[in-house]
């Protein structure tokens, strides 16, 4: 099993984890209910939000429930850590607390959804489920306190070091400042802090490290002082706990400097007294810092109580190595014996550890089934492995003294790097070795591509250019003789076929236009007109025959099919127009007809109409007409037909709606 | 420092980036700005939260600016003292005129005579009948209609039985008895939860009294043994009357009020 507290869920606060669930029921619940709808619809609109706050309740603290590990099912290793890092007391309250929120919770929910089947309107069923939403949430906020306590707690947890209890393990102890971390260092890569104060490391630390090809795990524990158990504080406890329930190897650290500001009276003293947690275990006591004092320099009284720790030491393991009499010194400033101390330690665990499973009762099962296969020589026939001659031949060279010239060296001697090339050649494996330095052919498509070179292409191609220019020069002379050459125009005549052209092309293209545009000008109907008789000469004899004078009103006729005249002239005259033969009551027809509203005389109604002359009118008008006119033979959308520019505009179609209208974002 | 704090560890060896103080104050800076984008972006239940939210900071900040601000603000000369006031230490005597005591002995007899309660809600709500009342469809072809089912809490005594079904008339739902009020003491201005033993009476009316029914303004008889209340005899109290203070099938809860 793996020790790992990084998965546990994050514990919300009380008001954020109130919001978490309200808005998830909010979000996942239908929202609209309206009072006309059929009251059991309602009630189930309700008890539905009622049940589904219950659940995401239910399931959220259930998983926080089951994240945090119970002190009593863990390694009592991490059970007795626990308690002494988080207060087993507190911790277990606060898991209970959310417990007992979940069953009220639960029940609060059931309650009110009975008390729903009998609401009569959206308002009670409102009501209700407001006050059931209400009583969940004070239900939580009253736990607040421990679910910040179970944060904290997570968030320590999570960064624990991930010990396992049950791999072999080299677990360091002794006074403060004695060389605990430093040794870590040295063993491992783990980077403990090492400062020249107590307490310097405040929890325990792992590392770890290879010895036979396996890992090995190091615990750097926090110092300990001479002091009964109830009154050591959390840092000590975390080393007690570790030396009380890890079956590890257990090194103490003695520093013989005295350095560490314990004396080694004080040291031996310590050793004594918490010797009953290194019972069942392998015990080495190491001497660090002998690079500032020497085993030898110590005092009579001193090197009495070492010797005394060294009796302790001797464990039935110690025993089976059997190399009691070195004492195993060290000085991880120097890095003298260190290794030596690992490894000793190492050994012992071994031991012990084989030790035991041979004490265990399945150790028989196994050994039963093994067995050692020791073969006998059947024969005196020598039977040495076999050594190619080749590697006895370089053996023997090198054994000589003779220097291999490699393929670097070759490099230095003619240039160096970049000038150099390396001849790939020389090495080739080949039948005959005067074949490496052949040219070898290029092959496409199973071809030899030599074979398919013409060597005198380039001369061939040059040949028939030159032919192809002669031909054409050929050519050009013959033509320039077939045709006949026009007289020149004089300079009059050129004028005058200017002119003419610029008439005709000037009539072309009124034309063209009169044709195409849209023709204005109001027109009799045939049908109105069978017998061809509405004409000007049957206007004016039917005018004179009434006495009336009407030749203005002829020439007005005729006039439309022409030019429009502009001007204020042709208004006035209107009234003229009918006038009376003998001009008799000429005064009275003036009087009735008022003077219309003048209007502003409008500019550039005719001509060139915004365009310089009435000619680049025209072209205008031409070229327009003409980029039109495949466009309509295709039958493609022209600028007089409905477009919408942009069908999907994006500023009406991308992005969220917001609270406001749908045609804005 | 635990083994795995990282950064912790990086900062002790190494110190912070060079610009660590000038990153950390600009973005502090940036906060209002910050916040304000988020005010802004937020919609629905979410914005009404946080504007909320917001609202009481923004409340609970103008509260401290002014209480560390009180004692340089200019202050009204406090006005001096009324004629016939009199120092702290001598509030406690008595001096109250005799012609006042009496009148307020007086007024307190006639109210006594008045009303027998003097209860903390005096006007309540007419409830109709329709809706205390559900009619109930009952026989074979579901035409009669002379079953009535109660809408509102209702209390029935512990060893209540229902009436065969052929002769009930009003239907108390099992759903919606109540056993428990919250009962609120208003000197001691403490909460209880307590059995509830009777309905003394329904400001609706009699019968509706005689139903148990317990609707807002609703006095009814509380157990209240566990509160230790004594009478001036010195027995303990055991029954009183409170009255109901919400509409308990509203809030799936009756809370109720003290009647001292």
């Amino acid at each position: 099993m793996q020790y790992n507290f990084k998965k546990i869920a994050v514990v919300p606060p009380a008001s954020e984890f109130i919001d978490a669930v309200l808005s998830r029921t909010q979000r996942q619940t239908p929202t609209v209910v309206h009072a006309g709808y059929a009251v059991t619809r309602i009630r189930q609109f309700y008890m539905r939000k009622v049940k589904y706050t219950q659940q995401s309740w239910n399931e959220k603290l259930s998983r926080i429930l089951e994240d945090f590990p119970r002190v009593d099912d863990v390694h009592p290793f991490y059970g007795d850590l626990l308690n002494v890092l988080y207060d087993k007391d507190h911790y277990k309250l606060a898991l209970g607390q959310l417990n007992t929120a979940r069953a009220m919770i639960d029940k609060i929910a059931k309650d009110y959804v009975k008390l729903l089947k009998y609401g009569d309107s959206l308002y009670r069923c409102k009501q209700l489920k407001r006050a059931a939403l209400g009583r969940m949430c004070t239900i939580m906020k009253k736990h607040a306190a421990s679910l910040a306590y179970l944060e904290q707690v997570r968030q320590h947890m999570s960064r624990l070091p991930s010990i396992d209890p049950n791999t072999r393990t080299i677990l360091v102890c002794g006074y403060p400042n004695v060389g605990k971390s430093s040794f870590m260092n040295k063993v491992t890569r783990a980077d403990v802090e090492v400062q020249p104060y107590a307490f310097t490391t405040k929890s325990i630390y792992v590392g770890h490290t290879d010895y036979k090809y396996l890992r090995w795990q190091v615990l750097d524990t926090p110092g300990i002082l001479d002091r009964p158990l109830d009154e050591r504080n959390t840092i000590e406890m975390q080393s007690i706990t570790a030396l009380a329930h890890l079956r590890a190897v257990v090194l103490y650290i003695v520093d013989i400097s005295e350095q560490c500001g314990f004396t080694i009276a004080q040291q031996a003293a310590l050793f004594h007294s918490i010797k009953p947690l290194f019972a069942n275990k392998p015990l080495v006591v190491a001497i660090n810092k002998i690079d500032v004092r020497k085993l030898e320099d110590l005092s009579e009284a001193d090197r009495s109580l070492i010797d005394g720790m060294r009796d302790a030491m001797r464990g039935p393991a110690a025993m089976q190595l059997g190399d009691d009499d070195a004492f195993p010194i060290m000085s991880t400033l120097s890095e003298n014996g260190v290794m030596e101390v690992k490894n000793r330690c190492c050994d012992l665990l071994l031991a012990h550890r084989v030790e035991q499973k041979l004490a265990s009762r399945r150790a028989g099962e196994v050994m039963n089934r093994l067995h050692v296969a020791t073969p006998v020589p059947r024969d005196n026939k020598a039977r040495p492995a076999y050594v190619p001659p080749t590697l006895e031949a370089s053996r023997a060279r090198k054994a000589a003294g003779e220097k291999i010239i490699t393929e670097k060296d070759l490099q230095e001697q003619n240039g160096g790097a970049g000038v150099y090339s390396a001849d790939l050649r020389k090495r080739y494996m080949l039948e005959n070795d005067d074949w490496k330095y052949d040219i070898v052919p290029e092959i496409y498509n199973g071809k030899n591509v030599a074979d398919f070179i013409d060597p005198e292409i380039e001369a061939k191609l040059a040949e028939l250019e030159r032919e192809e220019e002669e031909l054409e020069a050929k050519w050009e002379a013959s033509r320039m003789d077939r045709e006949p050459q026009e007289p020149e125009l004089d300079e009059d005549e050129r004028a005058l076929l200017g002119e003419v052209r610029t008439r005709r092309n000037k009539l072309v293209a009124e034309h063209r236009r009169k044709k195409s545009a849209a023709n204005n000008n109001p027109v009799v109907p045939r049908k109105a007109d069978a017998e061809r008789k509405l004409n000007t000469s049957n206007m004016k004899e039917s005018l004179e025959s009434m006495g009336l004078d009407a030749s203005a009103a002829v020439e007005r006729a005729r006039s439309r099919s022409r030019v429009v005249k502009r001007g204020r002239s042709t208004l006035r005259d209107r009234d003229e127009d009918m006038s009376n033969a003998d001009g008799e009551d000429k005064k009275k027809m003036r009087t009735s007809k008022s003077r219309s509203k003048s209007v502003a005389k409008r500019v550039g109604d005719d001509k060139g109409a915004g365009f310089k002359s009435v000619d680049d009118r025209m072209r205008a008008a031409k070229l327009a007409d003409k980029a039109q006119r495949k466009r309509n033979k295709q039958a493609k959308a022209g600028e007089a037909d409905r477009s919408i520019g942009n069908t999907l505009p994006k500023w009406l179609n991308s992005g969220k709606r917001g609270n406001g209208k749908t045609d804005r974002r | 420092m635990p083994q795995n704090e990282h950064i912790e560890l990086f900062q002790k060896r190494y110190g912070k980036r060079l610009d660590a103080e000038e990153r950390t104050r600009k973005k502090e800076a940036r906060e209002p700005h910050r916040r304000s984008q988020v005010a802004k972006k937020l919609i629905g239940l979410k914005a009404k939260l946080y504007a909320k939210k917001r609202h009481k900071e923004k409340i609970e900040m103008k509260k401290t600016i002014h209480s560390h601000s009180e004692r340089d603000n200019k202050h009204k000369v406090e006005e001096k003292a009324a004629p016939g006031a009199i120092p702290a230490y001598l509030m406690d005597r008595e001096q109250t005129s005799r012609a006042k005591v009496l009148s307020n002995t007086v007024k307190q007899k006639r109210k006594e005579k008045a009303g027998k309660w003097e209860v903390p809600l005096p006007k309540v709500r007419p409830v109709a009948e329709d809706e205390m009342f559900k009619v109930m469809r009952s026989g074979k072809r579901m035409k009669k209609s002379w079953k009535r089912m109660i809408t509102k809490a209702t209390f029935v005594g512990p060893g209540f039985t229902r009436k065969p079904p052929k002769y009930e008339r009003f239907i108390r739902p099992s759903g919606l008895r109540m056993t428990k009020a919250h009962v609120t003491h208003p000197e001691l201005k403490a909460t209880f939860q307590l059995d509830i033993l009777s309905v003394k009476k329904n400001p609706n009316g009699p019968m509706y009294s005689s139903l148990g029914v317990i609707t807002k303004g609703t006095i009814i008889e509380v157990n209240v043994s566990e509160l230790g209340l004594v009478t001036p005899g010195g027995k303990v109290v055991w029954g009183k009357y409170a009255q109901v203070t919400n509409n308990p099938e509203n809030d799936g809860c009756c809370n109720a009020v003290l009647l001292v």
